[in-house]
């Protein structure tokens, strides 16, 4: 049987197995198609239904249930999310397990059309190492994403210590993968 | 013993909605075929480190793996006994079903022969066999070392979850 213990670990060996059979492609609709319309439809119905409260109730019930360690902040016109210990990511890196090219994409893989089906956008950022932030906003709202600690903060995860790495993605009003504007890859320091 | 572990006692149930959807997604885009390979491959490559201690340690390691496999699932029924021939696991509750079924989600039809592909699997490798029975919800599963009287696996005896 294929566990939901160790799912992170074979969940991440399925995204390099189907890109070895159909490419970036199948990939890509592997996120979209079983996860974003299929296995999570139930976020999908909450956020189309409730938007901003729909996206609190999702992810403060999946973050807790995953043992996250993050804070949600809202305001009247965006949500939040600062990811300071990915459950996800951080189950790889402590079992040395990296299957996959980028396993961090997947997350804008799924949410990115499920977001822009319900009419919003993301600015995301993550640094490979656990750490990530979100802000969604409506499609029709031109905000830029917030400076750190405007928002959230002293619990900003640009903040802390853990946010430098040498390599970060970013993405700007986004709703897909292939927006990534820019992968920031910084100097080691020796 | 487990290859990988987690800071969490037991697995998060809404991933088995994740794990129904991709059968459901590879079956759509790859065929019954590419399904099966998903599968075998799965048993092959990622649970090898599984292998290696069953084909190390014998019976008494496969009988280990699913105890402490079934007691990091959440909401399963599952007893695990074993002889010098033979591991048994009595599935009573499928803790993927039961969360699938409790979550109001459609099943794939053959999602209980996965169990099936990626234990053959990983058992192949270390000598040994499983044969399963029943399904949708509770079976049966035996492990024993690869016997070749043993008649193949009658993939019909496996109960579609339709």
């Amino acid at each position: 049987m294929i566990g939901c213990y160790d799912f992170c670990g074979h969940y991440d060996w399925t995204f390099a197995w189907l890109e070895r059979q159909g490419g970036e492609t199948l990939l890509r609709d592997f996120w979209k198609e079983a996860i974003g319309e299929d296995s999570q439809r139930h976020a999908a119905e909450l956020i189309r239904d409730e938007r901003f409260e729909g996206m609190r109730k999702y992810w403060g019930h999946t973050l807790a249930e995953e043992g996250a360690g993050y804070t949600v902040t809202s305001t009247p016109d965006a949500v939040r999310i600062d990811m300071h210990e990915c459950p996800s990511k951080g189950f790889l890196l402590r079992n040395d397990l990296a299957f996959s090219r980028d396993y961090c994409d997947h997350c804008i893989g799924w949410i990115g059309p499920l977001m822009q089906k319900a009419g919003f956008v993301i600015d995301h950022e993550h640094n490979h190492c656990g750490q990530c932030w979100w802000e969604v906003r409506a499609a029709a709202d031109s905000t830029p994403p917030s400076a750190p600690g405007e928002i959230a903060s002293e619990k900003d995860v640009r903040l802390g210590a853990a946010w430098e790495s040498p390599s970060h993605d970013l993405f700007c009003r986004a709703n897909s993968v292939e927006q990534k504007e820019s992968a920031v890859v910084k100097e080691q320091i020796p | 013993m487990l290859p990988y572990t987690d800071k969490k006692p037991v697995g998060a149930a809404d991933f088995y909605f994740a794990i129904n959807a991709t059968f459901r997604f590879i079956r759509r885009k790859l065929g019954p075929d590419g399904l099966v390979k998903y599968w075998t491959d799965l048993g092959a490559s990622y649970f090898e480190p599984v292998t290696a201690r069953w084909r190390d340690a014998g019976l008494p390691a496969v009988a280990g793996y699913w105890r402490d496999f079934f007691s990091a699932e959440p909401g399963g029924n599952v007893t695990v006994s074993e002889s010098e021939e033979e591991v048994i696991l009595d599935v009573g509750t499928c803790p993927a079903v039961a969360h699938l079924r409790a979550g109001r989600r459609e099943i794939d039809p053959w999602f209980c022969r996965h169990c099936y592909f990626v234990s053959d699997a990983m058992a192949r490798p270390a000598g040994m066999a499983v044969r399963i029975s029943g399904g949708n919800g509770s079976c049966t599963q035996r492990f024993y070392r690869a016997d070749p009287d043993v008649p193949a696996q009658d993939l019909d005896a496996i109960t579609s979850c339709a």
